[in-house]
């Protein structure tokens, strides 16, 4: 199969992506509610950090603000893997049903072409309010404003975007090799929660584990610490770029592998 | 109503989750990893402060108190609301409602086997690790009969809001955003996120006076009372049995108010 170019998989996307959305246009009302519903467990995990330092002035050291600039940067890294990889949550499904095998007859990337299906509108409220967040922590820190710290907060949160989107890959594609999946996913999924909190609370088995097994430390803690602590940035923070590459690339051959390997439900 | 039927279901419901026992594995996995952060995360917190005691809290009061509001909401989360939407979605619904009990009550027997299995590899493990680990933080005495009562109570108010929750599908035909903002709302205002006690002035008053700190707050608080006062005791488990009758109230007009919504395409 000849390569296709990059070009044609922009457009191809541009195309399903349309069609996604005109389907979507039929359910206003639920493109409403999720969106509220979105934006109202943002709101709660805002309130909890709120109501943590009324009573608290730091946790291990970090302020209030900071705190908020964590969670803002959390929920924008958060919002590619909800909009562009929502289609990984069905693919339990897909596979159980054995819908899947419509996925291996397109002479384009499986991968590609499964995730391309589901564009999830709904992630907007979540960078919206990340968005807001973030910049008003960010004015309220007064860190300053420069094109090269946008530019490091851009390429530092799409790696941060990539790690999670690699986790995601890496939990739905179990259900290639167990039944019943779903738990697997779910549990990533609540992983990335704990995103938000600075991974030096932890004690050094944890902050190993979520540094390098699940790492959602690269989620929220490495990456902002280029722009939050500039003076003391570890080595892990300027490596999270390539951490986020090599664990996306991994996320998906082991996704690609296990796709290759399912063979229909028969009939 | 037989009560033969309702625990045929409940054994059903028993032998349907004992079939996996995997997801069992995967679920108390992540309550663990759930615990060392919420460990850390508190420590970290209180390590802030100077004082032992905060808003009448000690950490371990606090790690107490959060550890067993996650481990009861496990047994008490029933994911009816998915049921439902889903039933709605799918049209199965009319064949419930032919069914020669209430859909209220098939369908909260039909899990009640779920919660009996959750409560016996979920909670109690937790629960006994808890008791051991604090080493006599909580009270082993008649407040553990206090407590099963309470619980008693908050089951079956969680079931009725769950209910509500669910009936509001019937109008919305939209199951994920309701989904989503259900327990995050439930939680945050019950105390499970933070206790109620750390909550700031006119915060705490109003949450007194929802229905849905007598879910979490209020068994908990029963249980770590070691000598309550018997006024305190009543009024705790009164204002349960207020909500309990209320909410039950509510929950089955509203049912039954809202089921001309129903449409099931075809047929």
């Amino acid at each position: 199969m000849k390569r296709k170019s990059l070009g044609f998989y922009f457009r191809i996307y541009r195309k399903i992506l349309a069609q996604d959305l005109k389907s979507k246009m039929s359910y206003r009302a639920d493109f409403i509610i999720s969106t509220i519903g979105m934006i109202f467990t943002n709101v709660a995990g805002f309130i909890s950090f709120w109501i943590l330092f009324q009573n608290f002035p730091s946790i291990n050291g970090w302020g209030y603000y900071e705190m908020l600039f964590l969670y803002g940067f959390s929920l924008i890294a958060l919002t590619p893997v909800q909009c562009f990889f929502d289609n990984n949550w069905n693919l339990r499904m897909r596979v159980y049903s054995g819908d899947f095998i419509k996925y291996c007859f397109r002479p384009i990337n499986l991968f590609f072409y499964f995730q391309s299906e589901v564009f999830d509108i709904k992630g907007i409220g979540q960078f919206l309010f990340g968005l807001g967040t973030l910049i008003y922590s960010w004015n309220m820190l007064g860190l300053g404003f420069s094109a090269l710290m946008l530019l490091k907060m851009i390429v530092f949160l799409i790696s941060a975007s990539l790690v999670m989107i690699a986790l995601q890959n890496a939990a739905a594609s179990a259900c290639f090799w167990m039944q019943n999946s779903f738990f697997v996913l779910d549990f990533i999924n609540k992983m990335k929660d704990y995103a938000k909190y600075p991974v030096t609370i932890f004690s050094s088995i944890f902050r190993f584990i979520f540094t390098f097994v699940i790492p959602i430390a690269f989620i929220a803690y490495y990456p902002s610490l280029v722009i939050l602590r500039p003076d003391e940035v570890p080595l892990l923070s300027w490596l999270s770029p390539i951490v986020a590459l090599v664990f996306f690339f991994l996320s998906y051959k082991l996704w690609m592998f296990g796709a290759m390997k399912y063979n229909g439900t028969g009939a | 109503m037989n009560i033969k039927r309702c625990f045929t279901l409940t054994r059903a419901g028993i032998i349907e989750s004992l079939q996996f026992r995997l997801s069992t594995l995967v679920v108390v996995a992540g309550n663990l990893l759930y615990l060392v952060v919420i460990y850390h995360l508190w420590q970290a917190i209180f390590a802030s402060v100077d004082t032992d005691v905060v808003n009448g809290m000690t950490f371990s009061d606090t790690l107490i108190y959060l550890v067993l509001a996650t481990a009861l909401f496990n047994f008490m989360e029933m994911y009816v609301v998915w049921e439902i939407g889903r039933r709605v979605q799918s049209g199965e619904i009319a064949l419930d409602l032919l069914k020669p009990m209430k859909y209220r009550s098939f369908l909260f027997w039909s899990y009640s086997g779920t919660a009996v299995t959750q409560f016996f590899f979920t909670f109690l493990p937790t629960f006994i690790v808890v008791t051991i680990v604090t080493n006599g933080a909580i009270p082993l005495g008649w407040n553990l009969l206090y407590f099963v009562i309470s619980v008693v109570f908050a089951v079956s108010i969680n079931y009725s809001i769950d209910f509500i929750t669910g009936t509001i599908c019937l109008y919305t035909e939209s199951i994920w955003g309701i989904n989503m903002m259900k327990p995050v709302i439930v939680l945050l205002l019950s105390g499970a996120t933070i206790p109620i006690a750390f909550f700031p002035e006119p915060f705490k008053t109003i949450v007194q006076y929802l229905p849905f700190q007598s879910i979490y707050n209020a068994p908990l608080s029963v249980l770590l009372d070691g000598n309550p006062e018997p006024a305190k005791l009543l009024t705790t488990l009164g204002i349960q049995l207020f909500w309990c009758v209320l909410m039950n109230i509510v929950s089955r007009v509203f049912w039954k108010i809202s089921l001309r919504q129903i449409t099931v395409n075809g047929g």
